[in-house]
């Protein structure tokens, strides 16, 4: 599995999309912190009404907009809460997948390797160290951006960090063995795509979840990825705060699972 | 007499058997391919070559059957390592070079230097390519690829299915000296093809598939020895032509092709045939010796013939 980890990450540090997806989460980052200094620093309110992006009278909501928010929340929110993240993140694993598939070259590895959880560890292990590296390179540059547009939030404990950082690994690791499952499964772009916008945006469980509420049913659904990221502790408080980790490794174990045998079942 | 060596199968499978469905695409094949031997596997599309080839490279699973490589299941990782494939198009990252894939192709067989990458770039004729991505390739180039990506790591045994298409002919002949300076080697190659007047100019043997059955597996030399010369002739009535003759040239072996044109085999005097039946007031339209090729021979027995 060690020389397919290899491949991979040869793979990977060549492959423009990796760079194209960390760049979007960037840029996204940075229109993020500019509508925020807009909205919520004087100097920057000042400037909003001088362009007519905000009235006058309209000041005095916006001004408490970051109350209570650290770097951390932000960092939370500009990728993870709202599934930006996942939605970029999963589209990375997706073209990494399928390309495997869709250019023929799995032949290749197939023929060397009968073993077929080789290829499901060896994505996931390559799938688990960009996601690493994105989450805290992502989180850099929060921290960065946050010193460059003065301070506008204090920082975040490095332990709370660190608490998070770790749950949230193994929760978008999880994401990533679910499409690399469904790219296993259907061998098509399109296909890992659309997962990759339905499940990594919320499309499929926010609407659910809504619905479900309607008749006190929806609680279960906390549990899913989605909602996991978006609800979980920030900091460790409890015992029961650990709750984030079951769910993120029973999800990275069952879709693992499944992607293994579908694809130790099907022929290349 | 056969050296020990040339006892040893490098591929041998039994009742090997392939069912999609209640559909058999392969029906318990018993492929023997010695060690050294050129392979020429032949078969019409869809008759479940590639399905074969693609089992025997463990890409694809046998519904039933046994496959030994070198006498190891095909299981086995020592067996695999002695195997380099290039099935159906070669599977090449579009966005990377030529030296970019192969270098992914080592990593994936742990191989730990570099230097085996640009000896099967340069052998293939792809070490000046530079920097040019795959997608922008021509066909041929990518074969040729291909070609390199199962040469890596020197395997013993070569699986090349349709390994020529899109060649021009200078990349035929350059694929076929290659082919044959690693037989030189004493490497054994499994080769299927389409285009049998190139394929016969380096098989030592071959093993034909109809229909997912093996129907036949010969040498060249048997090959050669069935494929001999024949007398083909055309008359206006067969119906009177072949009495005449089976009775005139009681050795020969007429054998009827259609309402106008026989075969005959054994044969010697050609002009003797003409006259006899234009004597007989049969009249000839064409007749001459011909050889049978490997081509011919192929549609002969596709047809079931003799």
């Amino acid at each position: 599995m060690f020389n397919l980890l290899r491949m991979d990450l040869y793979r990977v540090k060549r492959s423009k999309s990796v760079y194209v997806c960390f760049g979007i989460l960037l840029i996204a980052t940075v229109m993020t912190f500019g509508l925020l200094w807009l909205m919520a620093t004087p100097q920057g309110q000042e400037t909003a009404v001088r362009i007519g992006m905000l009235a006058a009278e309209d000041l005095g909501e916006t001004s408490g907009i970051l109350d209570g928010v650290d770097s951390l929340v932000m960092f939370r929110q500009i990728g993870l809460d709202g599934g930006m993240y996942n939605l970029v993140f999963g589209i990375w694993v997706m073209m990494f997948v399928c390309m495997d598939f869709q250019s023929g070259f799995i032949k290749n590895v197939m023929a060397l390797y009968q073993n077929r959880w080789n290829y499901i560890g060896s994505k996931l292990a390559s799938a688990g160290i960009v996601n690493a590296c994105y989450l805290i390179l992502h989180l850099l540059f929060v921290l960065l951006m946050n010193h460059l547009f003065g301070n506008m939030v204090p920082d975040a404990k490095w332990g709370d960090i660190a608490f998070y950082l770790s749950w949230a690994w193994l929760l978008t690791t999880a994401f990533a063995a679910l499409l690399i499952l469904i790219c296993v499964l259907t061998r098509s772009v399109a296909a890992g795509a659309l997962a990759a916008v339905l499940f990594g945006g919320g499309a499929v469980v926010m609407p659910l979840y809504s619905i479900l509420n309607i008749f006190h049913m929806g609680e279960w659904l906390k549990h899913t990825i989605y909602l996991t990221l978006a609800m979980g502790p920030g900091h460790y408080a409890s015992i029961q705060d650990l709750y984030v980790y079951a769910t993120g490794a029973g999800f990275l174990i069952l879709y693992t699972v499944i992607a293994g045998i579908i694809l130790k079942r099907q022929d290349i | 007499m056969r050296t020990g060596k040339e006892n040893t199968f490098a591929i041998e499978t039994t009742a090997l058997t392939k069912m999609y469905g209640d559909k058999a695409a392969v029906k318990h094949l018993d492929l023997k391919i010695r060690v050294g031997e050129i392979y020429g596997f032949i078969g019409r599309n869809g008759a479940g070559k590639s399905t074969t080839l693609k089992m025997l490279c463990g890409i694809a699973s046998p519904t039933e059957g046994e496959i030994l490589l070198f006498g190891r299941p095909v299981s086995d990782p020592a067996a695999r390592r002695r195997l380099g494939v290039l099935i159906e198009a070669a599977g090449l990252y579009p966005n990377m070079t030529a030296r970019q894939n192969v270098v992914m192709k080592a990593k994936c067989m742990g191989l730990a230097d570099e230097k085996s990458v640009d000896e099967v770039l340069q052998i293939t004729g792809l070490s000046d390519v530079g920097k040019k991505k795959v997608k922008h390739f021509s066909m041929g180039m990518k074969q040729r690829l291909g070609v390199a990506l199962a040469l890596l790591g020197n395997p013993d045994l070569l699986i090349l299915d349709e390994p020529i298409n899109g060649l021009d002919p200078e990349g035929i002949r350059e694929l076929r000296n290659l082919v044959m300076a690693l037989h030189e080697e004493g490497k054994t190659i499994l080769v299927s093809s389409h285009i049998l007047g190139e394929l016969s100019k380096i098989a030592t043997n071959y093993g034909i598939i109809k229909d997912g059955e093996l129907i036949e597996q010969i040498t060249k030399e048997e090959l050669e020895e069935k494929c001999q010369d024949y007398f083909l002739i055309e008359v206006q009535d067969v119906r009177r032509a072949l009495p005449m003759i089976q009775e005139a040239f009681p050795d020969v072996q007429p054998e009827v092709l259609d309402t106008r044109s026989i075969r005959i085999y054994g044969a010697e005097d050609g002009a003797k045939i003409n006259q006899i039946l234009i004597e007989n007031q049969v009249p000839v339209y064409a007749s001459g010796f011909h050889h049978m090729d490997l081509e011919e021979y192929f549609l002969d027995r596709m047809e079931g013939g003799r």
